[in-house]
């Protein structure tokens, strides 16, 4: 492989611009990666793995690699990184790099969709269930009250989320 | 009766409601009561704001954050993730530069966050403010003899430096064991009692990387505790041991029947002698079985007035 200083600094500028602050400390000794779960589960391009390359300026070269989606956000590797590298706020960075280059799975689309319309991530209509189990039918949460959804939506209208055409 | 604001997130008001009953039917019987936040929204959710902009991600938490706050009250969440969620973000709040932006935006919608409120957990509100003792005290049915498996679930324990409460060995979580063993039942340590179910992003990605985790998991409970229930403290670990158990089943990757599983305020309430049907109602794994011997006649400790 080729080091070219120029993709490193683009790299290393992008993922902290995006919230991984600390990536620069890490020194690739792979605690993050013996308590990851998702390393476990087979995902190749996660906390040790996934510094290596962005640290290695190939950051396009990985945009479509779907590990980062994988990640449960357990930070267990933040708490063990002797680095204060905070791992898992570099996955989400490189999370949200892929994100705002549309480079993302398509069911994910509906999860952003729900948010906009009802506040939840996750919606299904609740008033049977609520209704078998005593409770009133709707929830005193943003899906039954219209000025807690016109405020959701203002605050992602307003948001760099409100500009990638999606809602 | 002291009060908290109490956050619902969304897997429990709408697809587990019965997990919310059992809240709003203890609690206030253990002497806390549980304050509605109105129009509160989704934490948001890892998949959602949080993969897309940081900035994005506090402003909609501040906005829940700040519901609590206008109530003078503190937060109790029942999804770990939320826990999680609410939590980061107040904690990145901590930097001045992005609290003004944040503010910033929130003013566009006449809120302000403060920082006055704190994040607990469900399972943090009973350990630390209701106690051992007087769940003790509370119980109608003795859980002795039963064996648990406990679940505590990834957001709930790291990183510790941004919670109010954590656990002492975060890999060797005790608060949920504690407050089972308050029922009377026996909590037997387990090999993968630290490890990760396997649901949120991961499912979503990769099922089968998922499941991979999942029946290692189960297979570590089956084998060293023979538990005859499961018990959790996040709403997400409940949902994947619920529903892919059978599924586990189907494919014979396990040889065994699912285990039921419960969220603990569940358990507690039945324990408590609440109606089964209102407080442990919806689930794909039949669990009549375990709630009829929990609630039989022998398990009676005192009549409850």
């Amino acid at each position: 492989m080729i080091i070219d200083q120029k993709k490193i600094d683009e790299a290393i500028d992008t993922i902290v611009a995006y919230g991984g602050e600390y990536i620069r400390e890490c020194v690739q000794c792979g605690a993050c990666s013996a308590v990851c779960p998702g390393v476990r589960a087979g995902f190749p391009l996660l906390c040790r793995n996934l510094i290596r390359h962005l640290l290695n300026g190939q950051l396009e070269e990985i945009i479509e690699d779907s590990s980062s989606w994988g990640c449960q956000a357990c930070s267990r590797c933040t708490e063990v990184c002797p680095q204060g590298v905070r791992p898992q706020e570099v996955v989400f960075a490189f999370r949200r790099y892929q994100a705002n280059q549309l480079a993302f799975s398509t069911s994910s689309v509906t999860s952003q969709m729900n948010l906009f319309e009802t506040g939840h991530a996750v919606y299904v209509d609740p008033k049977e269930a609520r209704k078998k189990v005593g409770l009133p039918e709707t929830t005193p949460t943003s899906a039954f009250d219209e000025q807690a959804k016109q405020e959701i939506q203002t605050l992602i209208n307003n948001s760099p989320m409100g500009q990638l055409g999606l809602f | 009766m002291e009060k908290i604001g109490l956050y619902l997130g969304c897997n429990i008001p709408l697809k587990a409601p019965d997990i919310e009953q059992s809240f709003r039917q203890v609690f206030p019987a253990l002497g806390i009561e549980p304050v509605d936040l109105q129009g509160a929204s989704c934490c948001p959710a890892w998949g959602t704001a949080p993969s897309f902009d940081l900035n994005t991600w506090c402003v909609l938490s501040c906005r829940n954050i700040a519901l609590a706050e206008d109530r003078g009250v503190d937060i109790m969440t029942g999804c770990n993730s939320c826990f999680g969620i609410l939590s980061e973000a107040k904690h990145f709040m901590k930097d001045r530069d992005r609290r003004k932006a944040v503010n910033a935006q929130l003013a566009t919608i006449n809120r302000r966050f403060k920082g006055t409120s704190d994040i607990y957990h469900v399972a943090h509100v009973l350990h630390r403010k209701v106690g051992a003792d007087k769940i003790r005290e509370s119980l109608k049915y003795s859980l002795e003899g039963l064996k648990i498996a406990v679940q505590t679930g990834c957001h709930a324990l790291w990183p510790t430096d941004v919670y109010k409460v954590s656990e002492t060995n975060p890999y060797h979580p005790a608060i949920l064991r504690e407050l089972c063993e308050a029922t009377g039942a026996t909590v037997p340590h387990y090999s993968r009692l630290e490890g990760c179910c396997g649901m949120g992003g991961m499912r979503s990605t990769d099922p089968e990387k998922a499941l991979k985790l999942l029946r290692e998991k189960l297979l570590s409970i089956k084998e060293e505790t023979q538990a005859d229930m499961i018990v959790t403290t996040c709403s997400s670990c409940f949902l994947q041991f619920d529903m892919s158990q059978p599924i586990l089943k189907e494919r014979g990757l396990i040889d065994f029947d699912p285990i039921p599983t419960f969220y603990y305020t569940q358990v507690l309430a039945l324990a408590m002698g609440f109606d089964p049907s209102q407080v442990a109602a919806i689930s794909q794994i039949d669990r009549s079985a375990v709630i009829g011997e929990m609630q039989s006649e022998k398990r009676l400790i005192k009549e409850v007035a």
